[in-house]
């Protein structure tokens, strides 16, 4: 076959011709001739040549005319050439499908996988010599890079304690691991990702996540190299506009970021879903929660002493970490509720409140369980305050035994939930306080006979996962902070 | 032997932006309160609206709300508060 030839046409500030880019670096090791044409001028191609480690050579077009003569109209555009030149594939903007297409013709594996970051596709920008004539040039657009500066580096001579020196330099209030260049090199190489690639802007002050910054981050914490395949995407979720962290970080509530981690990755990175699983049971439980917490702080500017304005706090913001104990679970564990197959593996975040136990030892039936749990429900916020808050339920095994065994699905669980956790009217005839000037929106609904208002909007506030270890009947339930789209929503994302 | 750190926190520059003169005088002046929407801050606001008004001989008054406590304010509510002279937030309960 003869030689095939990739020629990519691009601009050094057009954010499309910049996501594309580190996928062409893959391409370099296929069988073809990778090159690429930079519309701009000589210093402006050379930056963005060393800014985004371009692996392939790149001319210039002084006067357009290659451009004029190929009929680019959008940077970037991708020409596949046989060996007489002749155009046989050509593509213009980002569009995975098309580049895991192009890939295979130069006789590559696809490059381009669904959950890395990148959207599925994206629009270009207008070739430089169909650009209206403007006077002045516009500066560099930067907010949505997908590739981050590369961190600096600190120099600590022998006189230095490099504990004291994080300690006093980073601001946490733990001791954390020395992030040295060796550790994070190690970190960057499991992750298997350029380290300048943006994974995220952290909210509350958008600091930009690169995969060496989480990298650091993730060494100070604890984290085996091994953690960065659940990092990357947990910063993911953390950012997702669903979630709002900007919202969430900087409250004067008590939530934080609750993980819950399911699937197959829970055995292979040895998270714990067992007893003490709130605690400081795992190495990964922990050290996972704490990377979180760290990024939030150093990378988002959520500090507890600034712009976190919690009144209170919450212990779980040194770390707040569970795996879901999906043996101990007869039903579809969370991630597989959240419309992931069960075989995947994935994280859920959650803006919780500390855990408030459910003691009931005695109780012998499903209802008699989950009416323990519904008057925990029901003080969720605050016990007149209704619709507006979530809860997350986090059934004990011996709880989960005690229930199906009188035949309830998950669906009859949360159901029974939903309609038994009421605030009886009477409540209401005293004092002002959250929750009672808003009871005109209200559901009247009857609980054990007495008039109550519905403590949820819709049986899905209540959230529910199986955790905990095989002895002992308790439960936990985990208040929200403002919930739905206009507070926080829960969010899962696949590993 | 020396040993290198690879810096974990956020080096990215936040932009920078000047504070406005301070307003000496009100009279004339065009006015806008945002309303955060938690409870209670359109009574502080409907009070300091009449005041303005009243006593300190205001042009006018721009009355914006955000959707949300929660979350930072649309772009259209912070391009009509931006015609104001001067801005007045009401933030808690």
């Amino acid at each position: 076959m003869p030689r095939l030839r990739l020629l990519a046409i691009l601009q050094t500030d057009c954010p499309t011709c910049r996501l594309i880019t580190p996928y062409l670096n893959a391409l370099v090791d296929s069988p073809a001739r990778v090159e690429a044409i930079s519309q701009d001028d000589e210093e402006a191609t050379r930056n963005f040549v060393r800014q985004m480690d371009v692996r392939f050579p790149v001319e210039r077009d002084p006067g357009f005319h290659l451009s004029k003569s190929l009929g680019v109209v959008i940077v970037p555009t991708l020409y596949v050439l046989d060996g007489e030149n002749r155009v046989i594939r050509e593509e213009p903007g980002f569009d995975k499908g098309a580049l895991n297409e192009i890939a295979v013709l130069l006789g590559h594996f696809p490059v381009a996988t669904p959950y890395d970051g990148a959207p599925a596709s994206k629009p270009g920008c207008t070739s430089r010599h169909l650009e209206p004539e403007t006077e002045g040039t516009s500066p560099a657009l930067n907010l949505h890079a997908p590739r981050g500066a590369k961190a600096s580096i600190i120099e600590l001579t022998e006189a230095v304690d490099p504990y004291e020196y994080c300690f006093r330099q980073f601001q946490d209030a733990l001791p954390v691991i020395p992030p040295t260049a060796e550790r994070v090199a190690k970190m960057l190489q499991a992750a298997g990702r350029s380290a300048q690639d943006v994974i995220a802007r952290i909210p509350p002050c958008y600091g930009e996540a690169t995969v060496e910054k989480i990298a650091a981050n993730a060494v100070m914490a604890g984290c085996v190299p091994e953690m960065m395949r659940v990092l990357i995407p947990l910063v993911r979720a953390v950012s997702d506009e669903r979630f709002n962290a900007h919202g969430v970080e900087a409250t004067t509530h008590f939530a934080t970021p609750m993980i819950v981690v399911n699937g197959p990755v829970r055995k292979e990175l040895n998270f714990h879903s067992r007893q003490n699983v709130f605690s400081n049971v795992a190495r990964s439980n922990s050290t996972l929660g704490r990377a979180l917490q760290l990024i939030l702080l150093n990378l988002g500017g959520a500090r507890p002493d600034g712009i976190d304005m919690s009144a209170l706090g919450n212990p779980g913001k040194f770390s707040y970490c569970i795996a879901e104990n999906e043996e101990e679970n007869p039903w579809e564990p969370l991630h597989a509720e959240m419309g992931l197959l069960r075989e995947q593996s994935a994280v859920s975040i959650f803006a919780a409140e500390a855990p408030h136990g459910v003691s009931e030892h005695s109780a012998c039936t499903a209802r008699g369980v989950l009416k323990a749990i519904s008057y925990a429900l029901a003080s969720v916020w605050s016990y007149r305050a209704c619709l507006a808050y979530e809860a997350l339920v986090v059934l004990g095994p011996e709880h989960v035994h005690t229930i199906h065994r009188d035949g309830f699905s998950k669906k009859n669980v949360r159901d029974f939930l939903f309609e038994n956790t009421g605030i009886p009217l009477r409540c209401y005839n005293g004092e002002p306080g959250d929750g009672v000037a808003q009871r005109g929106l209200y559901k009247e609904i009857e609980v054990d006979g007495e008039p109550c208002y519905q403590k949820f909007r819709v049986p899905e506030s209540i959230k529910i996962v199986v955790s905990g270890g095989t002895a002992g009947k308790f439960s936990a339930v985990l208040g929200s902070w403002s919930a739905g789209p206009r507070g926080s929503q829960m969010v899962t994302y696949p590993i | 032997m020396s040993i290198a750190l690879v810096n974990p926190m956020n080096e990215t520059a936040p932009e920078s932006a000047t504070a406005e003169p301070r307003r000496n005088a009100l009279q004339g002046r065009k006015i806008a309160l945002l309303d955060i929407s938690k409870p209670g801050g359109n009574i502080f606001l409907d009070h300091l609206e009449r005041l303005l008004r009243d006593r300190y001989g205001v042009a006018s008054v721009i009355r914006q709300m955000k959707p949300t406590f929660a979350k930072p304010a649309l772009p259209d509510v912070l391009e009509k508060v931006g015609h104001a002279d001067a801005v007045i937030e009401a933030l808690a309960d």
